[in-house]
């Protein structure tokens, strides 16, 4: 049966991400005729490193349990980013706020919307935008979950090939 | 106007009369885009002013992060209250891209301040 998996531990500097997405990319457009899902991966591992960079914890960890993992079949892939955090932390509690508040949409699209008129709204400069995940589930069409182990947050993300 | 080019990003600047013409080519993956992006804008905003309008080009652009789409729909914001007239070109066989762009539609109003135009590179 066709399958594949990746599964690596990722150090915390920020091009690492671009690495990593350029490196998915290129790996699937080797395995997949279709362009159009490699860089739905791609994006999709993008911004679920820049998330972990962002909002874990940083502190006194190491490296090993920052990990990307991608795994599929010719129908389905799953991008799993797993990173340190402080539990309770705001930036946990946002994480799950955000994946809770995607699926209260019935289309992806509905929250992607809300998000960009949100922003547009703003004041200012921009900063923390939280569009990261909302990207993940409208442009990817990938759906969203989030879950605790120990001192770590694995989110993951599913999406059709 | 001087390009802009920030890590794997350029924006290539070329201005006339009427008219300012951007070109993204590269990758924008900047940590916090606006602290490149937001300066670069406002530096457009000014050399615009009240006649020239605004063409950005993403058609051959490879990547662009989330933060840079939140520092973009900033800029929409501003060129509209600053009445610049602004449009995205992008690349609609590109999946990413008509998704990215087609959610932008949304900031569209009964005006010519802000519009979107595919096209194809197929």
């Amino acid at each position: 049966m066709f399958g594949f998996s990746i599964d690596l531990p990722v150090r915390k500097e920020w091009k690492n991400v671009d690495l990593l997405r350029t490196s998915v990319q290129t790996c699937f457009s080797a395995v997949f005729q279709d362009l159009n899902g490699c860089d739905a991966l791609s994006m999709i591992t993008g911004e679920l490193l820049e998330n972990a960079m962002k909002y874990g914890s940083w502190d006194d960890t190491t490296y090993t349990v920052f990990r990307l993992k991608i795994e599929g079949t010719t129908e389905t892939a799953t991008v799993t980013v797993q990173n340190p955090i402080v539990v309770d932390s705001d930036d946990v509690k946002k994480l799950f706020a955000t994946v809770e508040w995607i699926a209260s949409f019935d289309q992806p699209i509905e929250a992607y919307r809300a998000r960009l008129r949100e922003i547009a709204g703003r004041d200012g400069s921009n900063t923390d935008s939280q569009l990261g995940l909302v990207r993940v589930a409208y442009e990817g069409g990938a759906s969203l979950k989030a879950t605790l182990e120990g001192d770590s947050v694995i989110v993951s993300a599913q999406l059709d090939l | 106007m001087e390009d802009l080019v920030v890590g794997d990003l350029t924006v290539a600047v070329s201005t006339s009369d009427a008219i300012i013409i951007c070109r993204w080519t590269g990758r924008s993956v900047e940590r916090e885009a606006e602290l490149a992006l937001e300066p670069f804008f406002d530096n457009l905003l000014e050399a615009a002013g009240e006649t020239r309008s605004i063409d950005m080009h993403f058609e051959a652009l490879a990547h662009f992060n989330s933060s840079t789409i939140s520092t973009l729909i900033v800029f929409i914001q501003a060129a509209r209250r600053k009445k610049v007239p602004l449009t995205l070109h992008y690349d609609e066989s590109l999946k990413w891209q008509r998704l990215s762009f087609d959610a932008l539609r949304m900031f569209q109003r009964n005006d010519e301040l802000f519009s979107l135009t595919a096209t194809t590179n197929e």
